[in-house]
C-alpha cells in the first residue's frame, strides 16, 4: 500500500521539490526518490550514503555489473519496480542482450566468470542466507574473486534485500519502459544520495 | 581506498533503535528482528514484518493499513516497514560476513 504522506512529501520543501522534478522531467517522480526524501530524520540519509558508496563508489565491479547484481536480487525477491529500474541502468554500460541473458539464466549467460561465480553467492545469500558457509566463500575466492570485491558485491545484495522489500510493501508504482530509461539517466548522473 | 561497508552498515543499523523518527524505537527493533526471521506475536506488527521478510511481494493493503491504524500515522507505519526491510537485509549482510570470517579462519 502506498502511504499518502510518502507520496506527497512530508515537508513543504520536499513537496515543492517533488512537484518541480516531476514537472521538469515530464514524468511522475518515482517512488524510490519519494522514499529517499521522506522522514529524513530516520534512516534515509544513512541508507542513501551506503547505497551511493556501494553503487557508485570505488570497486573492481563496474557500475553496470553492480546494477546487474541489484536487478537480479530484485528478480529473486520478485520486485518488478527494482528489476525495471536497475536493468535500465545496467544496459547503459553492458549489451542489452547480455543483461537479458543474465536475467533468463545467469549461470548459462556469457558473463565474465568472476561475475557469474559471485552471482551464485548472492543468490544463496538472498534466498538461503542461513546456509551460507565458509565453503561458499572459498569457492568464490578459488575462482579469483578478491575478498574486497566479494564484500562490495555482498553490500549490493544486502542493500537490495532491503530496497526490494520496502518497494514491494509500499507498492511502488511501475513506470513505463521509457520512464525507467529516463530515470536511469538521472540515477547515473545524480546517484543515490538524498 | 576500499569502501568501509561495515561502518556504513552499522550507521544504518543504529538508526533503527535510535531516538530519531516517530515510531517507538522498541517497536522498530522488533520489526527489524522479525525482518531477520525472529518469531513475534505482537500483532498487527508481526504479520506485516514477517510478510516483508518472507515474501514482500505478497504484502497486502490490509496488513499495511492495520499497522497504519495501530500507530496512528503514515510516518510511524513507514518506519516499521523500513525497519522490517532493513532487518532482512542486515541479516543477510551478517550471515555473509559470518561466512567470510569462517573462510578466513580456515585459511592455511
Amino acid at each position: 500500500m502506498r502511504l499518502p504522506e510518502v507520496d506527497r512529501g512530508d515537508t513543504l520543501a520536499h513537496r515543492a521539490l517533488i512537484r518541480m522534478i516531476s514537472a521538469v522531467s515530464g514524468m511522475r517522480l518515482p517512488d524510490a526518490a519519494r522514499v529517499a526524501f521522506y522522514d529524513q530524520a530516520f534512516v534515509s540519509k544513512a541508507l542513501g550514503s551506503w547505497t551511493q558508496a556501494t553503487m557508485r563508489g570505488p570497486s573492481s565491479w563496474s557500475i553496470s555489473e553492480r546494477e546487474l547484481m541489484a536487478s537480479l536480487v530484485a528478480k529473486w525477491n520478485s520486485c518488478p519496480f527494482c528489476i525495471g529500474a536497475h536493468r535500465a541502468i545496467a544496459v547503459k554500460g553492458m549489451p542489452a542482450g547480455l543483461v537479458e541473458a543474465a536475467h533468463a539464466d545467469y549461470r548459462a549467460a556469457p558473463l565474465p566468470e568472476l561475475l557469474r561465480v559471485t552471482l551464485g553467492f548472492l543468490e544463496k545469500m538472498t534466498l538461503f542466507p542461513k546456509k551460507l558457509s565458509g565453503a561458499d566463500v572459498r569457492a568464490v575466492f578459488d575462482a579469483g574473486v578478491t575478498s574486497e570485491a566479494l564484500t562490495d558485491a555482498i553490500a549490493v545484495a544486502a542493500l537490495f534485500n532491503m530496497i526490494t522489500r520496502y518497494a514491494n510493501a509500499l507498492d511502488f508504482a511501475l513506470p513505463t519502459a521509457r520512464e525507467f530509461e529516463k530515470s536511469a539517466d538521472m540515477l547515473l548522473k545524480r546517484g543515490y544520495g538524498s | 581506498m576500499p569502501t568501509d561497508h561495515k561502518h556504513l552498515a552499522e550507521a544504518v543499523r543504529s538508526r533503527i533503535g535510535g531516538a530519531s523518527g516517530v515510531a517507538d524505537p522498541a517497536l522498530r527493533k522488533e520489526a527489524a528482528a522479525a525482518g531477520a526471521g525472529a518469531a513475534s506475536t505482537n500483532e498487527p506488527y508481526a504479520a506485516l514484518a514477517q510478510q516483508i521478510a518472507e515474501a514482500s511481494y505478497r504484502v497486502t493493503d490490509a496488513q499495511v493499513s492495520a499497522v497504519r491504524a495501530a500507530t496512528g500515522s503514515d510516518k510511524a507505519a513507514f518506519e516499521l516497514v523500513m525497519s522490517a526491510a532493513i532487518g532482512a537485509g542486515l541479516f543477510r549482510w551478517d550471515e555473509a560476513m559470518r561466512a567470510l570470517a569462517e573462510a578466513s579462519d580456515a585459511a592455511p
